[in-house]
């Protein structure tokens, strides 16, 4: 096991979550292109904390703290969520752009 | 000295001040409007008569303000020339406002009127008092001016609106060249002090080279030709008939054309060194003089018979004062003033009876019935046409007399004609109104039954002016001896040839108009052509119809194109643009969140590249 092979694992998982957030219309499928998003920046820090840092607490705490806004943020999201479709019976992306120019 | 100044305040500034407090507060209240106006008027003549009584004194010069070496004076010139012209000036301008009281008794804008009368004699008064030649210029503008609200006084009739226009756009075409000569004299003698430009010591004959010095009186003159209506701008003051008849009395006699003869009588010693512009102000003043006499022939309007000889009678003063005689041409101006005044408001009693400029209709609706007005008309033509003793005779004689002098023997002649055409369309004029061919019946005109024609306001005046006209050529001494000149003696022998074409022009009308069964057509009616030529004026005015108008036209138009096409083209184009960059820049803000996120990601990727690659 190697750094690259663990960078590039979480690159590969960055980048899914980039595509899904990006693509999808639906806006729970980008929460979960978001939570893909942080997961991959979880595994970069553990990576660098396992290879190239003498106390290993360090990486271990950020990540800690990443999980715990995840969890914050998600409840959040879904919160917003729900009241967007409850007032606009959609949660299509797209069409909600009321916010525009 | 301050007594002098506190007179010349009063003279100038009283119908300033009538005309400020009527035009600002008396709007609404004419009786009281016209009362202060005359009252100003009134107080001018007591001011301007009392300081020809002191004599002449020094000028008074005040510092209006200083730019590098440049001194701009206000003041006032106090001698012989401002001073008697300063009496004409508003003892006519006061006839003209009290006459007016009757003329303009039911308009309903008199207070404008009156108010306006006011501007125009203080311009005028400025204008003749002024010592220094900016503020001769600056005033000279306002008698323009004053005269266009006048001459357009009934702005609700289109030919009086075109008619005023007329007038300031010709007058300024004139005024273009006295302020570039204006500005020529600063520039030669670093000043504008008129004593001393004038000064026979390094005035500014000595100080200018003979060729600069004929370009300034050129120009100068250009000024002149414009101001008192001389060939080829002669042809705004017919047309400026438009205005109330008083005004037109106003303006042929003693303000506004007269202005460019004062100039020419202020400035004479500087035109009296040049020989060049001498010679073409006779040429033109002679041009000018047989022209408007011809044109004056044919008029069938009595006030255009009378705006014709004017033009004319100018050209006279100015042959006068170009032959070398400032005595002649000052002495012309004034007997002028009289009797052209007179003339007028003895027009404008016709006029006002007999609702009509037409000499013929005049007549024949009983115009000699009108025995006052007939009277006035009498003298003032006999005085125009130069029959002795009236004003007219001794003042052209003395111009005969100037322009005989050195042999001129060409203008003699041309001052012969002229004098002889002058007896001819002045007599031609008082037959066609006094002896026409039948008369109407007294119940035609339900008008003549108002009992006496005109009113006191009107006769006064007239009365005055009869006198004046009558007895004014026998002032030429007092007047030579204020301008400091000896006044030459004439023998008959000299005068014979004067009385001559005057008696034979006299006659000639008297055999065309005047006797019982005469033809009632000018002997100019046998040559058909001449009569047309006449009649349009030369076609000076076609001329400019023709060519100048159509030719600004053309510029206009093509100004007009560029404008629409080019300026406003780009500034349209420019504003498009802005507003195709605007509305094309919001279409980036679509609110679409994912749109947004996914040029923030292409955004850092290309910055992370870039510094990536060491910046």
């Amino acid at each position: 096991m190697s750094l690259e092979s663990l960078l590039l694992l979480s690159l590969v998982l960055f980048c899914l979550g980039l595509f899904a957030a990006l693509s999808h219309r639906n806006l729970i499928a980008v929460l979960i292109g978001i939570e893909l998003m942080m997961n991959a920046a979880s595994l970069n820090l553990m990576a660098f904390n396992r290879f190239s840092v003498t106390d290993p607490t360090t990486g271990q705490v950020f990540v800690l703290i990443i999980i715990g806004l995840a969890a914050a943020e998600v409840a959040i999201f879904l919160s917003i969520i729900l009241n967007l479709y409850r007032t606009h019976r959609t949660i299509d992306a797209e069409e909600l752009t009321e916010l525009h120019g | 000295m301050t007594d002098s100044l506190s007179l010349i305040l009063a003279t100038t500034f009283a119908p300033f001040g009538a005309f400020v407090l009527a035009i600002l507060l008396l709007m609404r209240q004419p009786r009281v409007a016209q009362l202060i106006v005359i009252a100003g008027g009134a107080l001018s003549l007591a001011g301007a008569v009392s300081l020809l009584a002191n004599g002449p004194v020094d000028p008074l010069r005040y510092l209006w303000f200083v730019s590098g070496d440049i001194q701009l004076r206000f003041g006032f010139i106090l001698d012989g020339l401002s001073l008697m012209f300063g009496v004409a000036v508003a003892l006519i301008t006061l006839c003209v406002m009290v006459y007016s009281l009757g003329y303009m008794g039911h308009d309903p804008d008199k207070t404008r009127y009156f108010a306006m009368l006011a501007l125009f004699e203080w311009a005028m008064l400025s204008f003749v008092y002024a010592v220094d030649l900016l503020q001769s210029f600056i005033f000279w503008e306002l008698v323009g001016l004053a005269s266009f609200f006048l001459i357009g006084f009934w702005y609700e009739k289109p030919s009086a609106t075109a008619a005023a226009k007329k007038a300031f756009l010709m007058t300024r075409v004139g005024d273009v060249g006295l302020f570039i000569g204006v500005l020529m004299v600063l520039q030669v003698a670093g000043h504008f002090d008129i004593p001393a430009l004038l000064a026979v010591d390094n005035g500014l004959v000595q100080q200018a080279a003979p060729a600069t010095l004929t370009a300034i009186t050129l120009l100068i003159f250009v000024g002149i030709v414009g101001k008192s209506a001389q060939f080829p701008l002669h042809t705004w003051l017919p047309d400026a008939m438009e205005g109330p008849t008083p005004v037109s009395a106003l303006l042929h006699s003693a303000t506004m054309v007269a202005a460019g003869v004062y100039l020419m009588a202020r400035l004479h010693p500087l035109f009296m060194g040049s020989e060049t512009t001498l010679g073409i102000i006779l040429i033109i003043a002679s041009i000018t003089t047989l022209l408007a006499a011809t044109m004056a022939m044919v008029a069938t309007d009595i006030k255009r018979v009378l705006a014709f000889s004017s033009i004319s009678q100018l050209g006279f003063m100015l042959l006068g004062l170009a032959a070398g005689s400032l005595f002649a041409g000052v002495f012309h101006l004034i007997t002028h003033a009289l009797f052209k005044a007179l003339l007028f408001l003895c027009s404008g009693l016709f006029i006002h009876h007999f609702e009509t400029n037409e000499m013929e209709q005049i007549g024949r609706a009983g115009g000699r019935r009108l025995r006052f007005a007939t009277a006035g008309l009498l003298v003032g033509g006999a005085a125009l046409a130069g029959i002795p003793p009236l004003g007219g005779f001794f003042s052209k004689e003395e111009i005969f007399a100037a322009l005989g002098h050195d042999g001129v023997t060409l203008f003699s002649v041309v001052a012969l004609l002229a004098a002889f055409l002058t007896a001819y369309y002045t007599f031609r004029m008082i037959f066609l109104v006094t002896r026409p061919a039948q008369i109407e019946t007294e119940e035609t005109h339900a008008h003549a039954e108002h009992g006496r024609a005109e009113p006191w306001s009107m006769a006064l005046p007239v009365a005055l002016l009869v006198v004046g006209a009558a007895i004014a050529g026998f002032w030429g001494e007092q007047i030579a001896a204020g301008l400091g000149i000896d006044m030459g003696h004439h023998t008959l022998a000299s005068m014979a040839p004067a009385l001559a074409v005057v008696a034979v022009g006299v006659l000639l009308a008297w055999v065309d108009f005047g006797r019982q069964g005469a033809a009632r057509t000018g002997f100019i009616a046998r040559v058909p052509a001449l009569e047309r030529l006449f009649t349009n004026g030369w076609y000076v005015d076609a001329f400019y119809d023709a060519v100048i108008v159509r030719i600004t036209t053309l510029v206009a138009t093509l100004m007009h194109a560029i404008e629409v096409k080019f300026i406003d083209g780009n500034f349209d184009r420019l504003g498009r643009g802005v507003l195709g960059l605007g509305s094309g820049s919001t279409r980036i803000q679509n609110g679409w969140v994912q749109f947004y996120g996914g040029w923030a990601v292409i955004l850092v990727g290309v910055a992370a590249v870039y510094f990536s690659m060491g910046g």
